[in-house]
């Protein structure tokens, strides 16, 4: 087992031991236990305008083992701290799905009537996967560090060398295919890299048409795309190729508000899940289209659709998509001019468009013209 | 003979044979029914009242209702039951029997005694009924404890002179020490309809004389043993003289004509209670301020033949002057602790309570009333209480609705009292006196008596708050247990996930089953101290209850 592995292990059961060991002092001693865990409630959220992310505030919350309406979830939140403990010290690497299994069992007991009862310890992986992540924020590990592995769907190549595992792998000679982001992207060690920017495309199918093209190796980039919301892998590695490797990072998606939701998960992070921005968000993630003044103009700028091409491709917003935009204009990160301005014309038009519409205006238009030439011009938005 | 009474007699057996609905033998349904409940009610009488007897004998009714063939001309269609009841109470001197079973209102002297029977006719009126029903008598076998015989008559009424007629004698060597009396009559009867109504009395009677053993057998041949619950006897009543305000006009000429006593002064104070030295020359002084003639040492005879007309002046002076209250002494409920011990052992409460108020009277009659509430367990939850209402330790059956303490009951709002309906409350409430205030001459409701409403009142709003205290507790303690369950049942879990993560990772070896062990005793102690029910039970017997945890040292 490699060095990286072995101290990423020593390191989360620490934590956790440290954490939940005093409990059984506690117990000795005769006082009852209680657990403190930070609020993961949107309250507890705030945006921090320095770093450029969102931050968990400081409230806490407690559970205590004799309130009846704690004890449940007391109970899960101690198997589940131990499962992860197991798994550590046994070397093993579970996915939350494998958590969920190895926690779920039936407990039986006698209720009052005397009676044989059963229950589980958990149902649902909802269940599990939310004492995961209360352990998460009470040890102050993410789940790739305590080597819990979630589902891969990252993508990436680019003129780079880097090591997993035992392996080095060359991120330039992949043919057709691509790296599979691992699940625990801290454990990858950057060797050498070629690339003057990263950029993120939010779908699959765009990132395939632009890699046989050839266009990371003309334009020097990192290919890269979270297919859709990005998961946690991917977000870790962008994260790390800005900040370590000091690359832009540019990211193209739809021109809708989901779209901008998945451009603010990567700058800012998630806000139900904001004690994972301090890794995983880019605060200098830029958002290079497609914008709304791409489609329509603006003063001093020219649309890069006709008329027509946009009597074709625009895709009338729905209100559910009216009713998010308007939640993204409160949002402290989107307080800028630019995005002000994205979301007026976006309400003002309720037009919507995918990215698939400038690869139908032709796909040379869409990586040899639209986004260079936006790249070159300073054309995005912070 | 220590028990031997004094008896008198008075014709009115045609009266009853012609209006057999006043004693309650209105139609066959009912006329059996009477018939059991007169029996029984003599045969319970002749328990109370043999009190030597009772230390060693256990008391038993036993009730046989048999089919017989109707007999005569155009009878065919009439059903004939058989009663039998026997008893092994006092037993009936063969000297009196021709009296006791045979004639009209023959009842004891004129003192007063808490009794079942009240009109004194009782049993005589079933024989008045089987007379006119099946044209036959009353069979009757008795001994005492003292005598060696055992006699049997068969006796009639004979209507026209309220007489009684013996039809034949028997009687033979008692081989073993047998005393008791067993009655049979003939009667005509609608069994089918009557059935349940009996069932429901000989179950409502067993439950006022939990010292009694009763066993029933029904036409259809089923037995049904009503248990002894309890060896407690309650002192049989006493008998006492009557209280001057409870008197009447007619009442004080028998007596002025029956006493033994030499003047008037003496009759007050030898022939009524509550009259002493005092109170009687008081009381004379002023009668006399109305009937001049009255002195100390007037005769009664005098009193009676000269003052006939002036009688009532001098009842009425008797009811309002002031003497001593009643003396209730001589009255004999159940007691707090039968009535318990009944309402548990009937209908299996998960609570039950009695109380007894203190004694009171109404127009001079002395009266206790006490009542008992259970509540809960087995007793099947209805619209409203189940009623259980006595008096005297007979169960009162019918006219519910009419009664004194179904009104009360309907009155309270048991919400106040934590009970909603439908729910599984039983009320008992028990009068005794000297004189049931009953509403008719079917003694079957108890009449709105002010003095006996307010006792009935208080004693139920009272078990009414103990009850709601017991709910009320049960509750708190409910929600205890309820936390201790929704704790406890994660103890395991939780004592097994500790102990994994209690082993360090450089000596890592996966705890064995059992392991936890200590981990998990240590919870149980510290839940059962924090989490603490009010009574008795501890909490760390319900969470080792269950988790299935034994206490150490049991295995």
């Amino acid at each position: 087992m490699d060095r990286a592995d072995a101290e990423a292990r020593r390191r989360a059961a620490l934590a956790i031991r440290q954490k939940l060991l005093p409990l059984l002092k506690e117990i000795e001693k005769g006082n009852p236990p209680k657990l403190v865990i930070p609020k993961r409630t949107f309250s507890n959220t705030n945006f921090d305008k320095e770093k450029g992310f969102l931050v968990m505030g400081e409230e806490t919350l407690e559970r205590h083992l004799l309130d009846a309406g704690e004890a449940r979830r007391f109970m899960q939140t101690i198997l589940m701290a131990s499962i992860i403990y197991q798994a550590l010290v046994e070397n093993e690497y579970p996915t939350i799905r494998d958590l969920y299994y190895r926690g779920k069992h039936t407990i039986t007991y006698m209720d009052l009537a005397g009676k044989v009862k059963e229950e589980n310890t958990w149902d649902e992986q909802d269940e599990s996967d939310a004492v995961l992540r209360d352990i998460e924020v009470m040890t102050d590990l993410l789940r790739e560090e305590m080597l819990i592995l979630s589902k891969e769907k990252g993508k990436m190549v680019g003129d780079m060398r880097i090591r997993s595992g035992p392996d080095v792998i060359d991120l330039s000679k992949l043919g057709h295919g691509a790296y599979a982001i691992e699940s625990t992207p801290d454990l990858i060690e950057f060797l050498d890299v070629n690339a003057e920017f990263v950029l993120v495309v939010e779908k699959d199918a765009v990132f395939q048409q632009l890699h046989r093209i050839g266009f990371w190796k003309q334009y020097k980039c990192l290919l890269m795309t979270g297919a859709g919301q990005p998961d946690r892998a991917t977000r870790r590695l962008v994260r790390r190729l800005n900040e370590e490797l000091g690359l832009p990072v540019y990211v193209i998606t739809d021109s809708d508000p989901y779209g901008w939701n998945i451009f603010s998960v990567f700058k800012v992070g998630s806000i139900t899940l904001s004690y994972e921005s301090e890794r995983l968000a880019t605060p200098k993630a830029r958002f290079l289209g497609v914008s709304m003044t791409d489609i329509f103009g603006d003063k001093g700028k020219k649309p890069y659709l006709t008329a027509e091409e946009r009597k074709n491709f625009i895709i009338k917003a729905k209100d559910a998509d009216v009713k998010r935009a308007k939640d993204l204009q409160q949002y402290p990160w989107f307080q800028t001019k630019k995005w002000q301005r994205e979301i007026e014309l976006f309400l003002e038009k309720k037009a919507k468009l995918e990215i698939e519409a400038l690869v139908g205006k032709g796909l040379k238009f869409l990586a040899h013209k639209y986004i260079p030439e936006k790249i070159q011009g300073g054309d995005w938005i912070e | 003979m220590s028990n031997a009474e004094s008896y008198r007699g008075m014709n009115v057996s045609e009266f009853f044979a012609k209006h057999k609905e006043v004693a309650g033998f209105a139609n066959p349904t009912r006329a059996i029914y009477q018939t059991i409940r007169e029996l029984v009610e003599n045969s319970l009488d002749a328990i109370d009242g043999s009190e030597e007897g009772r230390k060693t004998i256990k008391p038993h009714i036993k009730v046989v209702v048999e089919k017989v063939e109707a007999s005569g001309r155009g009878n065919e269609e009439k059903t004939w039951c058989k009663v039998t009841v026997e008893d092994n109470g006092i037993g009936v001197p063969y000297t009196v029997m021709p009296n006791a079973f045979a004639k009209v209102l023959f009842s004891s002297k004129y003192v007063l005694k808490q009794a079942r029977g009240m009109y004194g006719i009782g049993v005589k009126a079933a024989v008045l009924y089987a007379q006119s029903t099946t044209d036959s008598g009353i069979d009757v076998v008795s001994s005492t404890a003292l005598l060696e015989d055992v006699y049997s008559r068969k006796l009639r009424i004979d209507t026209l002179n309220n007489e009684p007629i013996i039809n034949a004698y028997g009687s033979w060597k008692k081989p073993t020490a047998w005393r008791g009396t067993r009655v049979s009559l003939v009667i005509e009867c609608d069994w089918a309809r009557a059935r349940s109504k009996v069932l429901e009395y000989m179950a409502r009677t067993a439950l006022i004389a939990p010292y009694v053993q009763i066993t029933f057998q029904t036409p259809e041949k089923e037995l049904y043993i009503f248990p002894q619950k309890t060896s407690t006897i309650p002192p049989p009543p006493k008998e006492a003289n009557p209280h001057p305000h409870g008197i009447d006009v007619e009442t004080l000429k028998q007596m002025l004509a029956a006493t033994k006593a030499k003047t008037f002064r003496e009759f007050l104070e030898r022939d009524f209670q509550s009259v002493g030295k005092k109170s009687s020359l008081y009381f004379i002084r002023e009668l006399k301020k109305k009937v001049k003639e009255i002195k100390e040492d007037t005769p009664p005879a005098e009193v009676y033949q000269k003052f006939n007309g002036l009688l009532s002046t001098i009842v009425d002076m008797m009811k309002t002057f002031k003497f001593k209250p009643p003396q209730s002494n001589y009255l004999s409920p159940l007691g707090e602790e039968l009535i318990v011990t009944s309402l548990k052992s009937m209908y299996k409460p998960e609570w039950a309570a009695a109380i007894r108020r203190p004694p009171r009277s109404y127009q001079g009659h002395p009266f206790i009333v006490e009542l008992g509430m259970a509540y809960g367990g087995e007793i099947q939850p209805s619209e409203e209480p189940l009623l259980l209402r006595f008096a005297n330790k007979i169960p009162l059956l019918y006219e519910v609705g009419e009664d004194v303490s179904y009104k009360i009951m309907k009155e309270i709002d048991w919400r106040q009292y934590k009970v909603e309906f439908p729910a599984p409350l039983v009320i008992l409430v028990h009068v005794v006196s000297t004189k049931i205030p009953y509403k008719g001459v079917g003694k079957e409701s108890i009449s709105e008596v002010p003095e006996v409403e307010q006792e009935i009142r208080n004693g139920m709003l009272e078990l009414g708050r103990r009850l709601r205290e017991y709910i009320s507790s049960k509750e708190r303690e409910e929600e205890v247990k309820t936390k201790i369950l929704a704790v406890s049942k994660y103890l395991p879990e939780i004592a097994r996930s500790l102990v994994v993560l209690s082993k360090e990772p450089h000596s890592w070896k996966p705890p064995k089953p059992g392991e936890e062990k200590e981990v998990l005793l240590g919870l149980i102690k510290l839940v059962s101290s924090h989490v603490k029910l009010p009574e008795k039970e501890s909490s760390e017997e319900v969470i080792r209850k269950i988790l299935g945890v034994k206490k150490s040292g049991q295995g």
